[in-house]
């Protein structure tokens, strides 16, 4: 029997004992209504039982088969076919049943930023009507919860949390030797960093290439080395859009950020220009990183210790802030934000989106989130950050690292054409990092660039999308 | 026979009309087995090009209407794409992986060709050997060559001690090698594809003008340069052209390796245009780029088949004179 399991003797007696309780008086409490889980049941059984079709990786659906099979057990909905398509690439192919309209995926497994694109495409079913009936929350932390709205309506259910959080080598810091070393060159304590000024010089200070041992495992490649610079971006206070759409990137802000990026090339590996998660991830886990801002769930590799050789010399924690506009601000990142998302032509949304809301309940999602092997969920919700199960996963350190940084969370370009707004300007930074372009022309050029993006789209369409994307920004500078 | 019993004077008539008649014959025999072809090319191909032409004259903002609903902006995206610089270097980088890869592939090709038309002890196992490459999915090879090019990778090191240097490139992240790492996989990857053309060729060419040479006491080199490669040019020429039209098409390498970098180093012409339509959404710039593709690689298929008959002409002519000489 699973753990979901629940006898039918035991559902009534159950239902019995709550009634009973409710004529008790001062036990009100103890007979509240049905849970989320068993409202999303209750819900999903109504809506009839269905085989769902879908688009995942298989890497993020392994460990959500368990807890499907026990969602079919209970209402006999189930996943019929799956497209088995890389996370990366679900976008091309999610645009591409967008313009066709087609009925062939009930649900889409894919990066949430895609929202606002998906919705104007005419693609996404909106949510609040089986959230309503499931009577669904989301625990998520902070307002990341909010990640998954667009034009006032929720489109989708996280499975996977992807906060950037920032890890460092604890044995490298705490050595008596480097710290007495960093004291003597610098005049100051060597400790976890605090701005990202401090994170490069501890990067530098600690890098050991003879050793194979490099400051920093950020990424710097075409497809991700962006991410890390709306962190910086957002930290210095830029935003790269004023109120009436036009691109605010060639700014102080902006151009402190393309500083900072680039300089992590004389702390990365001479061959970061091209390293994916593929060529990074074992990097970090097999000790040759001194510290980087990365996925959270990195954590949980490096924590084992079948898979890794730093199992318990890491720290984690807030990754950096920036100083630059006058106030101490910090903003992390979640991108790609693995959701499930429903099709709006699909016979079967409701069986879908049901099974969507079951995944994402903390409680369900937990096993989901501490695979051992399949490390691509990654924690999100309030419940897993107070479940032994989670921070065994993760560490204790980590669990707290990832719900910090949690709630200074900010997303990537959330507007109608993010993959379009994100590549001109991953392409440029790409470029100025090997060189082919000069530092102070990457914001120029990706300005103009943009610009005829939005000139495509339309100035109206994209100032409404705006709203959504400024609703979505952290509302504190700092977790505290 | 029915010939010889023709009185003698209506013998010239009557092989004309069958000339004729044979003529015909072979032209509806030829037409019969062409004609559902054209056909269903033209149901396959037509409704597409249709389509790319009607894209390529509309704007259409995938996220604001229906495509049918698209503005008609006449050639307005055919000059948007050829005043694209970004377009211009993406042409200039598939010319150039084109032309280099084709002459790897072409030069490797007729060495093994070379090595392997005559007949030997265990011969087929080169064959298969040989072939192997280019049976292996390009993904594939991308994703193996990843592993084996980084900086202190299998390959450098390899190439370090043979060489007694210390040898490290970046193979994959120096922007001004990447696109020569991509031309050299598909030099691996697509030698075989002009070894067994050349191969072909090789074992086709009659034994006579070579005997003929060597009797004449023509050195091996002299013999190769001057009867075996003019007998072959049509050959070289049609896997020079194929493997060109081919090699401007390469994607999957391009793709799974670099994704158009470092930086836009290996942005070519397909990588740029799966971008555009597929990244960027531009439906309609992307179609009017593949036509303009299209129109460049027609230019280069007239040009080769011109090129092909022309060669194929003056062999028939050597050939001709050749039995003509040999008849006197």
């Amino acid at each position: 029997m699973g753990k979901f399991d629940i006898s039918r003797r035991g559902f009534v007696q159950g239902g019995l004992g709550l009634t009973m309780a409710n004529f008790v008086p001062g036990t009100t409490p103890f007979a509240q209504a049905a849970t989320m889980e068993e409202s999303t049941i209750a819900a999903a059984k109504a809506a009839g039982p269905a085989g769902v079709n879908g688009m995942i990786w298989s890497p993020y659906l392994v460990p959500m088969q368990p807890v499907i099979a026990e969602f079919q057990k209970q209402t006999g909905i189930g996943i019929g076919a799956v497209q088995d398509i890389s996370i990366f690439d679900a976008p091309q192919r999610a645009m591409a049943e967008a313009l066709s309209r087609s009925p062939q995926f009930d649900f889409i497994h894919i990066d949430s930023n895609m929202i606002p694109s998906l919705v104007s495409a005419g693609y996404l079913e909106p949510l609040d009507e089986y959230i309503k009936k499931a009577n669904f929350k989301f625990e998520a932390v902070g307002d990341y919860g909010s990640f998954m709205t667009y034009g006032g309506h929720t489109y989708g259910v996280p499975t996977d949390g992807n906060v950037h959080i920032q890890y460092l080598r604890k044995d490298l810091v705490e050595n008596p030797d480097n710290k007495k070393r960093f004291a003597d060159k610098f005049g100051k304590e060597l400790k976890f960093p605090e701005t990202w000024e401090e994170n490069l010089r501890l990067q530098e200070f600690l890098m050991d290439p003879s050793k194979d041992l490099y400051g920093s495992g950020n990424l710097r490649n075409r497809a991700n080395g962006v991410t890390w610079w709306y962190m910086i971006f957002y930290s210095a206070g830029g935003f790269p859009f004023d109120d009436d759409m036009k691109p605010t990137l060639d700014t102080p802000a902006g151009q402190y950020a393309v500083d900072i990026y680039l300089q992590d090339k004389k702390v990365n590996h001479p061959e970061a220009a091209n390293w994916g998660t593929p060529q990074m991830i074992p990097r970090i886990a097999q000790g040759h990183v001194v510290s980087c801002q990365y996925w959270d769930g990195t954590a949980k590799l490096n924590e084992n210790p079948e898979k890794s050789k730093t199992t318990g010399k890491w720290l984690y924690g807030l990754v950096p802030g920036s100083d630059f506009s006058g106030k101490r601000m910090y903003r992390s990142i979640s991108s790609p934000l693995a959701a499930i998302l429903i099709n709006k032509y699909s016979p079967r949304k409701a069986q879908a989106a049901y099974l969507a809301l079951w995944l994402g309940s903390g409680k369900n999602s937990i096993p989901i989130v501490t695979d051992p092997v399949n490390t691509f969920n990654d924690a999100w919700s309030t419940e897993h950050m107070s479940s032994p199960l989670v921070k065994k996963a993760y560490s204790p350190e980590g669990v707290k690292a990832i719900e910090t940084n949690f709630k200074v969370v900010a997303p990537p370009i959330y507007l109608t054409g993010y993959l379009e707004f994100q590549d001109a300007l991953g392409k440029n930074l790409s470029e100025a990092y090997v060189g082919q372009l000069p530092a102070k022309d990457v914001l120029k050029k990706t300005e103009q660039e943009w610009a005829g993006i939005i000139k495509r789209i339309g100035q109206s369409k994209l100032k409404k999308d705006l709203a959504s994307y400024k609703a979505v920004m952290p509302k504190r500078d700092t977790p505290a | 026979m029915a010939v010889s019993a023709l009185p003698a004077r209506d013998a010239p008539l009557a092989t004309s009309t069958r000339t004729v008649s044979r003529r015909r014959a072979v032209r509806r025999f030829k037409l019969t087995l062409l004609l559902p072809l054209i056909g269903l090319f033209l149901f396959l191909l037509t409704p597409v090009l249709l389509l790319q032409l009607y894209f390529s004259v509309h704007q259409w903002t995938v996220y604001l209407s229906s495509w049918w609903d698209a503005d008609y902006v006449c050639l307005d995206l055919f000059r948007d794409v050829l005043t694209d610089p970004r377009f211009g270097w993406a042409v200039v980088r598939s010319l150039a992986f084109a032309t280099g890869s084709t002459i790897g592939c072409f030069v490797f090709g007729f060495l093994l060709a070379y090595l392997m038309y005559k007949p030997f002890h265990g011969q087929a196992i080169y064959y298969v050997i040989f072939i192997l490459p280019m049976l292996t999915v390009p993904v594939v090879v991308a994703y193996t060559a990843e592993m084996l090019l980084y900086q202190n990778g299998p390959i450098n090191d390899v190439i370090s001690i043979l060489l007694g240097v210390d040898f490290k490139p970046s193979w994959l992240t120096n922007p001004h090698i990447a696109l020569f790492t991509v031309a050299c996989l598909e030099v691996w990857n697509w030698t075989p594809f002009s070894f067994i053309i050349m191969l072909a060729g090789l074992s086709a060419i009659p034994k006579e003008p070579i005997e003929a040479a060597e009797i004449l006491g023509a050195s091996k080199w002299r013999i190769f340069w001057e009867v075996q490669v003019p007998l072959l040019r049509p050959v070289i020429l049609l896997a020079l052209v194929l493997r060109f039209l081919e090699a401007m098409a390469e994607f999957p390498k391009t793709w799974a390796l670099f994704q158009g970098g470092p930086g836009s180093a290996t942005e070519t012409l397909p990588v740029y245009i799966f971008m555009t339509t597929w990244q960027y959404f531009e439906i309609s710039k992307g179609a009017a780029m593949s036509y303009i593709v299209m129109l460049l690689m027609i230019v280069i298929v007239l040009v080769a088949i011109q090129l092909l008959r022309r060669e194929k002409r003056s062999l028939d002519a050597m050939y001709e004179q050749g039995a003509k000489e040999t008849e006197a």
